[in-house]
């Protein structure tokens, strides 16, 4: 059981992470990024080559590039800089001529062209099979035995929690400065703030690098985890999924973020495994995505913008009294 | 106890979970109708990974920490077993597995046993039967572009390569696409005498049947192990007809000959379980179904022999009662392992499935036969490949 | 040289069965303002009415127009219940997209549930093949670009010709307006959902025909082409819907054949990555359909 609850705490914070980086760029920024899991896999799979020893180990059965075997936490910030870099040529060359829903459209047919590439290009990444047997971090220090271990698995959680920490501190940071309220100004109405003389453009791509890198270190969290890391773990609902995340927890707000993150990629999707066995095997599972279906549904209905909404920041009337 | 069912039950592979559901429950039929494993009953439970790695972990932790009498688990097909094993390692449950990677060839996994051959070995078999007993020069490859079938290509290349054949195309096609049509058409400008392909789903059915639209007449095929299955057959006969499925089609497939005691026991075990899952019967021919009832049945003896239900304590037994020692009794029903075992003697137990031969990795080899099907979708022995052109295979391909 | 000449003739099949699906979609989202991503589940709920349809002996064309009442009826009902519910509560745009995606995961695993995960066929007769200078088409395929010829020109003379396609395009361009102009907007987005829907289930039932064996899990894929082509020509432009299927269905199979088969969906992807970047507005620009993000 302590496995369990370790599990879901690490799989929670990688998703909190990767919930507040998509807060950054469509709550705060009005970016809708419909390809955001390929920033999530940019860092994953950087994190995942440079902590692998060279492709031919363990039989040489993978091919893949580097294999560094790189000391942690050398691989986790590589990782978080890895989606950081993917983030600027996709931005620049999307944020730039596009609006609003054709980003969205343009966002993920890249994830899915991301995808397929890899899938078939297959000496670089190991193709579909994906890149496994990674090493999680300091398993090189301690022993393969340690990593077995709860306090191995307390120590992850720990780390994890800190990076959410560093990525909640950070968003903060953005989102409550002057820089977030010229953020606020862009997402509610881009010709006003232009109009104001704000730089649009390297707003969004400062953004969109942010919730890059954001995207990256939860990537690399996760992948030294689970230890491997394959095309089918990241398809574009994945990305719809943290969307939903965000809209149910409240957009706009850090701590909407979090609660998204808590409530629907772990919440939803663990609570509805422990649903009573009925009926001919593959019902279960089925009703188990109708049983995800409805609780989405549910808390748009009741609480169409989401559970904590965004605070309207109301100023004082200067003039009054 | 718990048998746990650890495979895609959503998703793309949705396919696979009952199959393997289909093969637990004629297991514990026989199990329990012989008083269970020292004393306890053994019971079915599915555990869906949605066919993705990463939704794979939490699945095996919810199941581990959920079930505390966990026995055993089949399944962990090749989307997720490389992300539960080392978990189902760390918790002492021992596991049989559906997957070919190659990963598992020479691991150090205890608890991992395969009855099913590694790709590799599934590929040299393809590349045998069209060189040695058809003589095919001119050979083109089809495989799927997933995890499970795109490890076939190196290794039926490099023996293609080292026995003097000709690979005229290799396709690496997407799975479930509506049309391969563009992609037909090239493999048919290449003029190839055999084609040799793996690429489940409704891929093989959708590309065959543009095949024989566009050539006027199907090419012979050799598949690999896993399209030997009564969902693959229902499909690619839907889509191209039953007699041309059983002129042209060939499959290099593990010795089965859908007979004798173990293999009758597991199909009336079966048909009598359609009271829990309507379904089951459907699997009767259906080789993964077979070989995971062989597992689940040789673990319950293993547990029995050592008169233990903790894991540490009975996993050793596995291999032996697979394997057979000196001396040991060949048993073909979990009834009569019991009662060889109740008058001290040991067990082989030689199942649906047939004979096992577990290697120093837990893989099981017991050589090729070449099958194919007859008009009723019924697997049919039509000849062997000899241990020593497998193993010429082998050896010019550097294994 | 025959290669490429079969691959264009393959293309015109696809990108009749992607025309036909492309349509439907871009006309909810121009005029209802929803990207249903519901549409390909949808799309193979209808193949699968038609599929059991079939097999109880109906020929595979009126099977066909069985599927299109199943998606028509369906995706009124879902309009009706669930997304016309959830706009009067004042959900976001992006909100409606989720609730969309929340449907379509239930749709597709209470079909799922309901049909199992076996690949079909349906019990179809392709005909004679026809050899046109290289281009290599069966009959069965020659009437499925009949059927979507007909349908596009349908629906061409439902826009220009008819009070409701006037209806329908005012809606579009301004729903406020047109219902100060006493244009009856509930009853004209009911007829929306009822047409597209129609043309939701015609296409899945189409792509099913076309593609042999099938089963519910590739619905996921319909999704994705047809949303491309949709943009391709500019959300909410149906005949945009129409150029888009024609230019990503040439470029699938046609770069299946230049290229390799394994990237011709990036291909066609990328195209349209291009194309969007190049001309943000999509291929026939309409002014006004989108709204800003948010």
């Amino acid at each position: 059981m302590t496995f369990y609850i370790t599990t879901l705490l690490v799989y929670a914070a990688v998703d909190i992470i990767a919930c507040i980086a998509l807060n950054m760029q469509f709550g705060v920024s009005g970016l809708v990024n419909f390809g955001f899991i390929l920033f999530q896999a940019a860092g994953a799979y950087t994190a995942a080559v440079l902590s692998l020893p060279p492709q031919s180990a363990n039989g040489g059965f993978q091919q893949y590039v580097l294999g560094l075997q790189l000391p942690f936490p050398l691989p986790w910030i590589a990782g978080a800089i890895a989606g950081g870099v993917v983030a600027i040529p996709i931005g620049l060359v999307v944020l730039r001529k596009l609006r609003g829903d054709y980003q969205a459209i343009a966002l993920l047919v890249i994830s899915i062209i991301a995808n397929i590439v890899i899938t078939n290009a297959r000496p670089f990444l190991n193709g579909a099979a994906g890149v496994s047997l990674v090493p999680p971090p300091l398993a090189d220090q301690i022993g393969v035995e340690a990593v077995n271990t709860y306090e191995y698995q307390y120590f992850y959680v720990v780390i994890s929690l800190l990076c959410v920490g560093l990525v909640l501190f950070a968003a903060n940071r953005i989102a409550n400065s002057p820089y977030g309220r010229s953020l606020r100004a862009m997402r509610e109405n881009e010709v006003a703030a232009a109009a104001l003389g704000k730089n649009l453009l390297a707003q969004k791509l400062t953004m969109f690098i942010v919730g890059g890198v954001m995207g990256g270190l939860s990537g690399a969290i996760l992948v030294g985890f689970i230890g491997l890391w394959a095309p089918a773990g990241w398809l574009y609902p994945e990305t719809i999924v943290l969307f939903a995340a965000i809209i149910v927890g409240g957009r706009g707000n850090n701590w909407g973020a979090i609660l998204g993150a808590i409530l629907v990629p772990v919440g939803f999707f663990e609570a509805t495994r422990f649903l009573p066995n009925f009926g001919q095997p593959g019902l279960i599972p089925a009703f188990q995505w109708v049983a995800i279906g409805s609780l989405i549904l549910g808390f748009l209905w009741f609480r169409p913008k989401g559970v904590f909404p965004e605070r309207r920041r109301t100023f004082p009337n200067p003039s009054a009294g | 106890m718990i048998v746990g069912i650890l495979a895609p039950f959503t998703g793309a592979d949705a396919a696979l979970g009952p199959a393997y559901f289909a093969a637990c429950l004629p297991a514990v039929r026989a199990i329990n109708a012989s008083g269970g494993v020292n004393g306890r009953t053994l019971s079915c439970k599915q555990f869906d990974t949605r066919g993705d790695p990463a939704d794979a972990v939490p699945a095996v932790r919810a199941m581990i920490a959920g079930n505390t009498n966990l026995f055993m688990v089949i399944g962990c097909t090749s989307d997720e077993a490389a992300s539960v094993m080392p978990i189902l390692e760390q918790s002492h449950i021992p596991a049989f597995c559906q997957t070919g990677q190659s990963e598992f060839d020479k691991s150090n996994f205890k608890y991992f046993h395969r009855l099913v051959p590694p790709d590799a070995y599934d590929a040299y078999g393809m590349v045998g039967i069209a060189y040695f007993k058809d003589n095919y020069k001119k050979i083109a490859l089809v495989f799927g572009n997933d995890i499970g079938s795109q490890t076939f290509v190196g290794p039926a290349t490099t023996a293609i390569q080292k026995l003097g054949g000709q690979m005229v195309i290799n396709q690496a096609i997407a799975l479930g696409q509506p049309s391969y049509r563009t992609e037909v058409q090239a493999l048919i400008n290449t003029h190839p005498d055999v084609i040799l392909t793996e690429a489940l789903g409704s891929t093989d059915a959708t590309y065959l049947s543009e095949l024989k639209q566009l050539n006027g007449g199907m090419i012979p095929v050799i598949g690999s192990s896993a399209t030997i299955d009564p969902v693959w057959f229902k499909a690619v006969s839907d889509a191209i007809g039953v007699p041309d499925l059983v002129k042209y089609y060939q499959a290099n497939d593990t010795p089965t000959d859908f007979k004798g005691p173990g293999y009758d026991e597991f199909k009336t075990n079966l048909l009598a379980s359609a009271g829990d899952f309507a379904n089951a019967p459907k699997y009767v021919t259906r080789a993964s179904t077979i070989h995971l009832y062989d597992g689940v049945i040789m673990t319950a003896l293993a547990a029995t022999s050592a008169k233990s239900t903790d894991h540490t304590v009975f996993n050793p037994w596995i291999i032996k009662v697979g394997n057979g020692g000196s001396g040991a009794t060949e048993v073909n029903k979990y009834s009569d392992g019991i009662a060889a075992l109740k008058s001290g003697k040991a067990v082989r137990f030689n199942g649906a499935g047939g004979a096992t031969f577990f290697n120093q990795y837990n893989n099981s080899q017991g050589g090729y036969i070449i099958a194919n099907y007859d008009a009723q979708g019924n697997e049919v022995v039509a000849g062997q490949l000899s241990q020593d052109q497998i193993n010429q295979i082998i050896k010019l391909a550097g294994a | 040289m025959s290669l490429y000449a079969a691959a264009f003739g393959f293309g015109l099949v696809s990108l009749a069965v992607i025309a036909v699906g492309a349509v439907g979609f871009t006309m909810q989202f121009g005029i209802t303002n929803l990207i249903n991503l519901a549409y390909g589940d949808i799309m193979i709920t209808s193949a699968f009415a038609a599929y059991f349809l079939n097999h109880a002996g109906v020929s595979i064309w009126i099977a066909l127009l069985v599927g299109a009442a199943t998606g028509a009826i369906f995706s009124f009902l879902l309009n009706r219940f669930i997304y016309a519910p959830f706009q009067r509560k004042g959900t976001p745009l992006i909100g409606m997209v989720i609730v969309s995606l929340a449907i379509g995961i239930m749709t597709s695993n209470l079909l799922l549930a309901f049909v199992g995960s076996d690949n079909v066929s349906y019990h179809q007769n392709p005909g004679s093949t026809v050899h046109l200078a290289g281009i290599i088409l069966t009959t069965e395929q020659l009437l499925l670009i009949g059927v979507a010829v007909v349908l596009m020109l349908a629906i061409h003379a439902l826009l220009r010709y008819t009070r409701l396609g006037k209806a329908m395009r005012a809606t579009a361009a301004n729903a406020t307006l047109a219902r100060n102009c006493g244009i009856p907007t509930g009853r004209v987005i009911d007829a929306v959902w009822l047409i597209t829907g129609a043309l939701c289930g015609m296409a899945g039932t189409i792509a099913a025909m076309n593609s042999d064996s099938f089963a519910v899990a590739n619905g996921s894929g319909f999704l994705i082409t047809i949303l491309a082509a949709a943009v391709l020509g500019g959300a909410g432009q149906p005949y945009g819907a129409m150029l888009g299927a024609v230019i990503i269905g040439e470029l699938t199979e046609l770069s299946a054949a230049v290229i390799s088969p394994e990237y011709k969906a990036v291909v066609a992807f990328s195209v349209l990555v291009v194309v969007m970047v190049l001309r943000p507005q999509g291929l026939l620009a309409k002014f006004g359909a989108m709204a800003a993000a948010g």
